[in-house]
């Protein structure tokens, strides 16, 4: 059989990039029920932390005249989270089970196919995010308005892909589903350790501390912008910073492992 | 021998076995012990500010009050992790060897609630250490704590029984892992991060008649207040309750798992 | 650096996990055009030499070219010019096959009408047009491997590695996948068979390498090799009597083999059917009953026996070490 002639890399890069992310959506799209947990997590919590500590708003220091205006923003970055670190789980089930074989023995290169894996985790985030934001508007929470809108589902979607270079490093780094706990605890950590359930200034001494040091504070505060007040360019740069930096070390760092499977 | 010690001899080395089996897979511990401890502290550290709300009950500190609540959520974890255990088991053919072998059948599942019960006396022992640590007080001093692990202990070995007959019903570890939310909704739905009276409607309210609130206080109790003999009695009930009703999900699950294979 | 004249080059290769050496040293060439047939038993080290000639495994030492390439400092132009199907098979079961072979064809760098037809093509070609748009977790064990072979042929690679490619197949379709591989061989793709089907290599491989822990222990065509062995043996099924007396008696019409069970004795003969009645009568005379006899040609197992000291037993389909005494 002859040989074939090729497409400019360039163009096999973004095709490769578009067909990972297609099949990415195949669980979702193809097997009944499977969207139910990356939807029942995230509302699970909101409408649980709400229920819970919805009575927090009446202390001093809370900008929202809703709680559900404060929270919903971490639910949907909590849904991006779960949604990127089961793109990882995923992934290493597709280690297990030979299918990422197939891909490394193809020409594509490497950061092609984990940026198939990031992005299309990106996408997927917008479903539970979407399902979250609208419970909360029927229970009372602020209209973010277009530009807060626009902000935070940015800020989602980048949020997703953090969260799948995390998981897909794992993933690649332990090459087992067994682990999906540390994945989806990692996220956990980054979300819930900033100013998620109250303001900085109501934190503890040592989580504010630690609040003040996360980088996903900047990306919390910059979703929040809409649901608690206006938006504006000040209080979303951070945030987008925030994202960039932790897209380039754990990309990086899933590159790397994307690398070194072979040894 | 006579029979009761060979049972017991049984259900010790299956125990014994379901013990090993998350011990020396530390990934598997993550969501008994690390999950909760995660929560335990961002939920301090960002509503701790809660016991300055009026109505909020006399405590410590917001750590004190947590402390409950996350065991709690740890035993739930552990009787979830058990049915999965028992699952996979059952998926891999491994309960067939046990349904094969001279040991009464009630034993199989003692054995997994053995290793549950083991894994709650270890969540109590840890979240205790945990709240020592960083300065809350067991108000109730050694008393106080040592009914604390003893509810959480039999608290898990109840779950853990609900958990087994979701296993042996459906035979399935995805079935038993997809119930994990409903852990989470169930412990939302009670007492054990909040007050109920702080609570915001609907949970308020379902928190009110949720057994698991009343578990929740029973453990509380103890650490934040002076031992109080009717908070422990609704306490002892609760668990009964469900015993009861893990014990009889149970035997009818493994009787219809006997008939069909 | 000059490109090496095979289609595979392998020179001392080896590969390490940990304490363990699992390929230890090997040695091989494979010209363009061939069937190269890599023999052995589980553990012996065939996956793992697949893995690193298909850039999935670094070797610890040594070198191999692929295609005229180098697997680790040229292994995206070795993955451009090779075609792998994998001993697990490697499918998504929410994809078609169509999806499956069109994804393929879009990571080589097809462009998308060609990928499509080609996809359209490799289907009909391997019998999966009524099923190409079927989920492939519906699909049978022979269909996945057909549609995995199909998919490593999409861009027309010049060297093909197939990884036990029937190891679980009935034997229609094991049938199946030896016609197509002929046929692809007869077009001139060179393909690397790794199996544990003495048979299958037999009738396949124009050359064969038996790797036996982590080293090639022969290597040659299947008929030079069963010619190096030289003779043939007598296969007797014992009816009754002792089976120690009866490899006493045909000790001395020739040399006693490594028996493969209770009741047969194994025995090679110089002088092939002509020693027969020798046996015969010595057997007769012992007053040892024969349920059968027949004379048996070398096959590679005897090769194998010959360079291993053990047989390639074959159990539902599994090779494993069956060391027998002699």
């Amino acid at each position: 059989m002859e040989g074939v002639a090729r497409v400019p890399q360039w163009r096999a890069n973004l095709a490769t990039i578009a067909a990972l992310m297609a099949r990415s959506r195949n669980e979702l799209a193809r097997v009944p029920g499977a969207a139910i947990p990356g939807l029942l997590a995230p509302t699970i919590f909101f409408l649980g932390l709400n229920g819970v500590f919805g009575a927090l708003i009446q202390l001093r220091g809370f900008e929202a005249n809703a709680y559900e205006s404060f929270l919903v923003p971490v639910s949907m970055l909590q849904g991006a989270g779960f949604t990127g670190a089961a793109s990882g789980v995923n992934l290493a089930r597709d280690i297990e089970q030979g299918w990422t074989d197939r891909l490394l023995v193809s020409p594509a290169p490497r950061w092609v196919l984990l940026a198939g894996n990031v992005l299309g985790a990106g996408t997927r985030a917008l479903l539970p995010a979407t399902f979250v934001l609208l419970i909360a508007l029927a229970l009372g929470a602020s209209w973010p308005g277009v530009a807060g809108l626009l902000v935070t589902y940015a800020m989602v979607v980048a949020m997703a892909a953090v969260a799948a270079c995390w998981g897909s490093a794992l993933a690649l780094r332990f090459e087992s589903q067994s682990a999906a706990p540390l994945m989806q605890a990692g996220t956990m950590a980054l979300i819930l350790f900033t100013p998620a359930y109250a303001p900085l200034t109501l934190l503890q001494p040592w989580l504010r501390s630690v609040a003040e040091a996360n980088p996903v504070t900047e990306v919390l505060e910059a979703a929040r912008q809409g649901f608690v007040g206006g938006v504006d360019w000040a209080g979303t740069w951070p945030g987008l910073l925030a994202l960039l930096g932790l897209l380039a070390v754990l990309g990086a760092w899933a590159l790397r492992e994307m690398r070194r499977t072979a040894r | 021998m006579s029979a009761l010690a060979r049972n017991a001899r049984v259900v010790r080395a299956l125990g014994m076995r379901s013990v090993r089996q998350t011990f020396r897979r530390p990934q598997l511990m993550a969501p008994i012990v690390v999950f909760p401890t995660l929560l335990l502290a961002i939920q301090t550290g960002g509503a701790g500010s809660a016991v300055e709300l009026p109505g909020f009950p006399p405590v410590q500190s917001f750590l004190q009050f947590m402390l409950a609540g996350a065991m709690m959520q740890s035993l739930m974890l552990a009787g979830n992790s058990g049915g999965i255990a028992l699952a996979v088991d059952l998926e891999m053919g491994f309960t067939d060897r046990l349904f094969t072998a001279p040991i009464p059948r009630f034993a199989i599942v003692l054995g997994r609630l053995a290793g549950t019960a083991a894994l709650g006396l270890l969540a109590s022992l840890w979240f205790l250490a945990i709240g020592l640590l960083f300065g809350a007080e067991i108000h109730s001093g050694l008393a106080g704590a040592l009914i604390a692990v003893f509810l959480v202990t039999a608290t898990a070995m109840a779950v853990g029984g609900i958990g087994a007959a979701i296993a042996l019903r459906t035979g399935s570890a995805s079935v038993v892992q997809g119930l994990f939310p409903l852990v989470l909704v169930i412990l939302f739905l009670s007492t054990a991060f909040f007050p109920e009276g702080l609570m915001i409607e609907p949970a308020r309210t379902i928190a009110a008649y949720n057994p698991l609130s009343f578990v929740v206080e029973g453990i509380r109790n103890p650490i934040i207040a002076d031992v109080d003999g009717g908070e422990l009695l609704e306490a002892v009930l609760a668990i009964a309750g469900i015993v009861a009703l893990g014990l009889a999900l149970s035997a009818r699950a493994l009787r219809h798992r006997l008939r069909v294979g | 650096m000059p490109a090496a004249s095979g289609a595979i080059v392998v020179e001392g290769l080896e590969r390490r996990f940990g304490d363990v050496l699992a390929v230890r040293g090997v040695d091989l060439e494979v010209g363009e055009g061939e069937i190269y047939g890599f023999l052995g038993p589980n553990g012996a080290g065939k996956t793992t030499t697949v893995r690193m000639l298909t850039t999935l495994l670094l070797p610890s030492g040594g070198s191999a070219t692929v295609a005229g390439h180098d697997v680790v400092r040229e292994a995206r132009a070795v993955r451009s010019s090779i075609g792998v199907a994998l001993q697990e098979a490697a499918l998504d079961p929410l994809m078609t096959g169509r999806e499956l072979i069109r994804l393929q064809a879009t990571l080589q760098g097809l462009p998308g009408g060609e990928g499509r037809r080609r996809a359209d093509a490799l289907l009909g070609r391997v019998g999966l047009t009524a099923a190409a748009d079927r989920r492939v977790g519906g699909y049978s064990g022979g269909m996945k491997r057909r549609l995995d072979l199909a998919a490593a042929l999409v861009h027309g690679p010049r060297v093909l590695f197939l990884d036990e490619p029937t190891t679980g197949l009935d034997p229609v379709s094991r049938k199946t996948i030896w016609e197509e591989v002929r046929a692809l061989n007869d077009e001139g793709t060179t393909v690397f068979l790794t199996t544990q089907y003495l048979e299958e290599a037999d009738r396949l491989a124009d050359r064969v390498g038996i790797i036996d822990s982590g080293r090639i222990v022969a290597g040659g065509t299947p008929e030079s090799l069963k010619a190096e062995i030289g003779h043939p043996h007598i296969e007797l099924q014992l009816a009754e009597g002792s089976i120690a007396l009866a490899e006493e008696v045909c000790a001395a019409v020739g040399r006693l083999l490594p028996p493969r069970d209770g009741r047969t004795v194994l025995v090679e003969v110089e002088n092939g059917a002509a020693d027969i009645p020798r046996a015969v009568r010595a057997l007769d005379e012992a007053g040892i009953a024969v349920e059968s006899l027949e004379l048996v040609r070398p096959t590679l197992d005897d090769v194998f026996v010959a360079k291993t000291g053990y047989h390639l037993e074959e159990e539902d389909g599994e090779a494993e070490r069956g060391a027998v005494p002699a």
